[in-house]
């Protein structure tokens, strides 16, 4: 059944993409409904994970952008509130390792979070990348190392 | 950063999964043991590709149920369709009510532009004739209506005009 095959991996990716759960939960929903109300218009020369990804990675790229301030300021909020008053400890109490993780991951580019995403969250192949993002698969491995190398500098810096 | 890190960053990931001829690979080691600041980006990434794996998560079940009740609410609310009209059908009618337009109102095809007048005026020949009868069917009904309404209501009169001089003739001889 289509919610039992593609929940799971619809869901990852909006949440890793917003690093929200009450977000990603509505996104998955909205991104079920678009689904269902476009199965007619699905060509089957075309996989049907990719054509599910293709809607999965418009809407949260949509919502993103139409959502973009409130979300800025939101990290920027909890940035602040991260790297000010509050000791690392609390830090560690008010959210947890991965959670943090999540909401670096959150200010890349959001090509690059997707295409990170896909390969070192939900493990899929270049090769599969490449067929969901419908571009070569040498694009895919230089967006992924471009991701890693931000996030780790993120990290290095110890900013966020 | 020197022009050999920007050119070792660009081949890390590559590295790390093994991807790279052992030549390529032979240098980047040799470069990662002279160079602290790559060094540390390399097990930086090496420590997050291990992290990210567990961001992965299972869908609540909340969400799940949500999810499931989809199909139905698509189905309560999809539209009744009262008319199915292909668009194909449209764009024809459409295309020849523009060509029949074109013909009528320019004299671009002077046989056409002659035939649909010839068939517009038969038209409205047809609705003056029309509605010259409806006219008349209306004049007939109401006087039928009239006729009949109108002895009747003379059968009535006369009727009673027949009692009282019957009465009256009665009145005179008691």
């Amino acid at each position: 059944m289509l919610i039992n095959a593609y929940s799971k991996s619809v869901y990852n990716i909006a949440l890793n993409f917003f690093a929200e759960r009450d977000i990603a939960s509505d996104v998955t929903q909205e991104i079920f409904i678009k689904v269902y109300h476009n199965l007619d218009k699905y060509r089957e020369e075309k996989n049907f994970s990719s054509w599910v990804f293709a809607i999965s990675r418009n809407y949260c790229i949509d919502y993103w952008r139409k959502n973009k301030k409130y979300m800025i300021n939101r990290q920027e909020l909890d940035d602040n509130i991260a790297s000010g008053k509050s000791t690392p400890e609390e830090n560690l109490i008010r959210e947890s390792e991965i959670d943090g993780l999540r909401k670096k991951l959150a200010k890349l580019d959001p090509e690059l979070r997707l295409a990170i995403i896909l390969r070192d969250i939900q493990d899929l192949s270049y090769k599969e990348i490449a067929e969901r993002f419908s571009i070569p698969e040498g694009t895919v491995k230089s967006r992924i190392n471009r991701a890693r190398l931000k996030l780790a500098q993120a990290y290095m810096q110890g900013d966020a | 950063m020197s022009k050999k890190c920007r050119e070792i960053e660009l081949l890390l990931s590559a590295y790390l999964e093994s991807e790279l001829s052992r030549e390529d690979a032979a240098g980047i080691s040799e470069h990662l043991g002279d160079c602290p600041d790559c060094l540390a980006k390399k097990e930086k990434i090496e420590e997050l590709i291990s992290r990210l794996s567990d961001l992965q998560e299972e869908v609540p079940f909340f969400l799940k149920n949500r999810l499931y009740n989809i199909p139905e609410i698509i189905e309560k609310e999809a539209p009744v369709k009262f008319l199915v009209f292909p668009k194909w059908l449209a764009a024809a009618i459409g295309t020849i009510i523009l060509f029949l337009n074109l013909f009528y109102f320019t004299n671009i095809f002077p046989p056409g532009n002659r035939t649909l007048h010839q068939f517009v005026s038969s038209v409205e020949k047809i609705i003056v004739k029309s509605g010259g009868w409806i006219e008349r069917i209306k004049e007939s009904k109401e006087l039928l209506f009239f006729t009949f309404f109108n002895k009747k209501a003379v059968e009535v009169k006369s009727g009673s005009e027949g009692q009282d001089v019957n009465a009256e003739k009665g009145g005179k001889n008691g």
